[in-house]
C-alpha cells in the first residue's frame, strides 16, 4: 500500500523538520518545505494527498498559496496550520477551500487523525 | 522613673479635652465634611430660602397688623378724650347755667341777705353737691356776702384777673388757683347789673376740684398712665401720676393747637416710647390731657400669646423641617445615586479599555509564543520519538520522562496562549433560542465527576418556568464553567454550590452561583475582573477566566455582579438579558 504523500510547509525550520521527520516515523512520505515557493514547485511537480500549509508566512501567506495551487491542483486537501489559537483568525480565515485546520503547538496524534480523514475525502475524490 | 512619674501627674479637664479635640481633629474634620454636613448644608440653605417668603409675609402683615392695632388704640384713646372732654363741659355748662340762674333770678336785696343765701347754699348744695360756697362781690371787688366753710367776708378781689373778667365779660371760669383760702379750687362768677342802682354785683360759686378728679379718673388708666387738666399756659389743674402736683407746671411735649381730640406717639421725648393726647375743654381755660406709657403690646407677640397660634406655628415649624430633612435626604440621595452610576460607567470603560489593549497584546504575544512553542512540543515529540524507537537507548525511562515534562510544560504553556488569543479575539455571536436551565444542567454534567469526587454538595435551585432566551449558547456555557470551576476550586471538600435561575424583572434573568468557600476580601474584590489577577495557586489559574467570562456577558448585553464574605463564600450573579428576545 502506498504511503499518504504529506507536504509541510511552514518558515519555521526546526519546526517543519521536526514535524515532517515524526510524520515519517509514522510511516508517511513526509516532506518539509520552508518558503511558500518551495511548497508551489514541489506541489506542483510531485502533488501530495495531504498538504499541512503554514497560514502566516513571509512573502506569501498560507491562503495566498492555497489559492493558488487550487488553480492546478483543484482537490488538493490542506490542512492550515495557525499560531492563532483560533480559526477564524483574519478576513480569509473561514475559506471553504480549506479541509480542516490544526493549532500550534499541535498535537501529533490530532494531526494525524486530521491527515487521516483529509486522505480519505482525497481518495474519494 | 522619670517617665513613670509624669504619667501619674493629674490632668486637668481642659488638657483632656484639649487631648480629645486634638486625637479626633480629623475624624471631626471628616465627620463635617461627609454627607451629615452637606445634608445640614442643604437643610439649611432650603430652610432659610423656603421660609424667606414666609418670614416675608409675615414682617409685612405684623407691619400692616400694627398699624391697623395702633390706629385702633389711638381711635380708643380719642374716644377717651372726647367723652371726658364733653362731661367736662357738661358738668362745667350746668354749674354756670345754675350761678347765672341764681344771678338773674334774685333780686339785690335777696343777693345781700346773709340768711337768705344761707338758704339758699344749703338748698342748692342739695342739688349741686360739689358747690363749696357762695359770695357777692360789689362793684369795688369786695366780697359783701359770704356763705361757706372759709371766712372770706369783706376780702378785696379787685385785683385779681377773674374779677376784670367778669367785670368786662359779664361771667367767668376761672384757672385753678389758691386764692385766699389758700386752697386749689376754681370759682364760677356771673355779673348782675344793677341798672336802678347804677352799679352791678358778681355772684361767685366755688367748685370742688374733687368733682373734675372724678370726671378724670372715669377714665380707665392702666400701669403708668396718667390723665390730667392743663391750662394753657401748662399750668397742672389736677394732680398728675408723675408730672406733677396741681398748679405745678408741666413740659408740654408739643404745642397744643388744635382743638382736639388728638392723640398719637410722641417719639422719645421721655426717653421712652408714649403715646399723648389732649382736648381744649370748649368754654374753659382748660385742655384735658392723658399720657399712655402702656402702648398696645407688639401684635406678634400677642399673636404668640395665643396657644391656638402657637400650636399651628409649632407644627407648621415640626413639618418644615421634617420636609426639609426629607427632601434633602432624598436630594442628596438623588446626587449620590448620580455620582456612584457615573462613577461605576467611568470604572466600567475603563476596564473595557483596559480589557481592550490587554487582549491585543495578549494576542500579539500568543501568537508570537505559539511559534517556538511548536517547535520545542515537535522536537521534544521527535526526541521521545526517537527514544521509544530504540531499544537499548541508555536511560530510556530517564529521558522519556525528561521529554514527558517538557511536552507537559508546552501544554501548561499551550493552555495560556491559547486562552489568551481566546480572550482577545473578536467574538462573533451567534444568538439562538435556548432554554438557561439546560445550558446549566449541561455545564454541571461537564464537571460532574470532579462534584462526585471532591464530595462537594450541589444544589439547583432553577425556576422552570424560566422563559427561553435567544443568546450564543456556547460563550454562556463558558461563562457558567468558568464561574462554576472557580466556585469548585474556592470550596472545601464537602462544602456546597448553589447554581439558581430566576426571573429577576420583565428584562432580566438571574442565574446565581454562590459557594461556601473562603470568600475573597474586600480588598481584593475590585480586581477579580482583571486579566491575569488569580488568588489560586501558582500554575492552576491564568487569572483569565473571569475577565473572559466578564467580557463575554458586556457582548451578550449583560453582566456579572459578585458579592463575597471572608469565611462565608463567595456569590456571583449573572445577569441575562430578556430584550429584546422575549419568547
Amino acid at each position: 500500500m502506498a504511503r499518504t504523500k504529506v507536504l509541510l510547509v511552514d518558515d519555521e525550520v526546526e519546526f517543519a523538520s521536526a514535524l515532517a521527520e515524526r510524520l515519517q516515523m509514522r510511516n508517511y512520505d513526509a516532506q518539509a518545505v520552508y518558503s511558500a515557493e518551495d511548497a508551489i514547485t514541489v506541489a506542483r511537480s510531485n502533488p501530495p494527498d495531504v498538504m499541512l500549509l503554514d497560514l502566516k508566512m513571509p512573502v506569501m501567506s498560507g491562503m495566498e498559496v492555497l489559492k493558488y495551487l487550487k488553480q492546478y491542483i483543484p482537490d488538493i486537501k490542506v490542512i492550515m496550520l495557525t499560531g492563532h489559537g483560533t480559526v477564524d483568525e483574519g478576513p480569509e480565515g473561514k475559506s471553504g477551500d480549506i479541509f480542516d485546520y490544526a493549532m500550534k503547538p499541535i498535537d501529533i496524534n490530532e494531526l494525524i487523525e486530521k491527515i487521516e480523514k483529509a486522505k480519505q475525502k482525497h481518495a474519494g475524490n | 522613673m522619670a517617665q513613670r512619674a509624669e504619667q501619674t501627674e493629674p490632668v486637668s479637664k481642659f488638657e483632656k479635652i484639649y487631648g480629645f479635640l486634638s486625637r479626633h481633629f480629623n475624624d471631626i474634620l471628616n465627620f463635617l465634611s461627609r454627607d451629615r454636613y452637606k445634608i445640614l448644608k442643604v437643610i439649611s440653605i432650603n430652610g432659610i430660602f423656603s421660609t424667606i417668603p414666609l418670614f416675608i409675609v409675615i414682617i409685612v402683615s405684623s407691619v400692616w397688623l400694627q398699624d391697623i392695632f395702633i390706629e385702633d388704640f389711638s381711635n380708643k384713646w380719642k374716644w377717651e378724650l372726647e367723652n371726658t372732654h364733653r362731661s367736662i363741659e357738661s358738668f362745667v355748662d350746668r354749674k354756670q347755667s345754675a350761678v347765672s340762674f341764681l344771678a338773674s333770678a334774685l333780686s339785690y336785696e335777696q343777693l345781700m341777705d346773709p340768711m337768705a343765701m344761707r338758704t339758699l347754699l344749703t338748698k342748692f348744695k342739695n342739688e349741686y353737691k360739689d358747690l363749696v360756697d357762695l359770695g357777692v362781690i360789689d362793684a369795688d371787688g369786695i366780697q359783701v356776702v359770704y356763705e361757706g366753710p372759709y371766712n372770706l367776708q369783706g376780702k378785696d378781689y379787685s385785683n385779681q384777673e377773674w374779677f376784670n373778667s367778669v367785670v368786662v365779660r359779664g361771667r367767668h371760669l376761672t384757672d385753678v388757683f389758691m386764692g385766699y383760702r389758700m386752697l386749689p379750687h376754681f370759682a364760677i362768677a356771673i355779673k348782675k347789673d344793677l341798672p336802678e342802682r347804677k352799679t352791678f354785683v358778681i355772684l361767685r360759686a366755688t367748685i370742688d376740684l374733687e368733682t373734675l378728679k372724678r370726671l378724670i379718673n372715669g377714665i380707665n388708666l392702666k400701669g403708668n398712665d396718667d390723665a390730667f387738666i392743663i391750662n394753657h399756659e401748662g399750668i397742672l389743674q389736677t394732680n398728675s401720676r408723675s408730672h406733677g402736683k396741681v398748679l405745678e407746671k408741666f413740659a408740654l411735649p408739643m404745642s397744643l393747637p388744635e382743638q382736639g381730640p388728638w392723640f398719637g406717639e410722641i417719639p422719645r421725648f421721655w426717653k421712652e416710647r408714649y403715646f399723648f393726647g389732649y382736648t381744649h375743654i370748649k368754654g374753659t381755660p382748660w385742655i384735658f390731657t392723658v399720657i399712655v406709657k402702656s402702648p398696645p403690646k407688639s401684635i406678634i407677640i400677642e399673636i404668640l400669646r395665643n396657644k391656638l397660634i402657637l400650636f399651628f406655628a409649632g407644627l407648621s415649624i415640626v413639618i418644615g423641617i421634617i420636609m426639609n430633612l426629607w427632601m434633602a435626604r432624598t436630594v442628596m440621595q438623588w446626587v449620590k445615586e448620580a455620582e456612584q452610576r457615573k462613577e461605576a460607567a467611568v470604572a466600567e470603560s475603563e476596564h473595557a479599555n483596559k480589557l481592550a489593549s490587554i487582549g491585543r497584546l495578549a494576542a500579539g504575544v500568543a501568537h508570537e509564543i505559539n511559534n517556538p512553542l511548536a517547535i520545542i512540543n515537535e522536537t521534544a515529540g521527535l526526541m521521545r520519538d526517537i527514544i521509544e524507537d530504540s531499544e537499548d537507548f541508555e536511560n530510556k525511562k530517564k529521558f522519556l520522562k525528561l521529554v514527558g515534562g517538557i511536552s507537559d510544560s508546552v501544554n501548561r504553556a499551550k493552555t495560556i496562549t491559547h486562552r489568551l488569543l481566546g480572550f482577545a479575539r473578536r467574538m462573533d455571536v451567534t444568538p439562538e433560542v435556548i432554554d438557561l436551565n439546560d445550558t446549566i444542567r449541561e455545564v454541571v454534567g461537564f464537571l460532574e465527576k470532579e462534584f462526585l469526587y471532591r464530595s462537594i454538595h450541589l444544589e439547583l435551585n432553577l425556576d422552570e418556568n424560566l422563559p427561553k432566551v435567544k443568546i450564543d449558547r456556547g460563550q454562556l456555557q463558558q461563562v457558567f464553567l468558568n464561574i462554576i470551576n472557580n466556585a469548585l476550586d474556592a470550596v472545601k471538600e464537602g462544602g456546597t454550590i448553589d447554581v439558581t435561575s430566576e426571573v429577576k424583572d420583565s428584562k432580566t434573568i438571574h442565574v446565581v452561583i454562590s459557594d461556601s468557600g473562603d470568600g475573597i476580601p474586600k480588598d481584593l474584590l475590585t480586581h477579580i475582573f482583571d486579566p491575569f489577577f488569580t488568588t489560586k495557586d501558582k500554575g492552576k489559574g491564568t487569572g483569565l477566566g473571569l475577565s473572559i467570562s466578564y467580557g463575554i456577558m458586556k457582548k451578550l448585553e449583560g453582566t456579572i455582579l459578585v458579592e463575597s464574605e471572608v469565611n462565608k463564600g463567595t456569590k456571583f450573579t449573572i445577569e441575562i438579558p430578556r430584550k429584546p428576545h422575549i419568547f
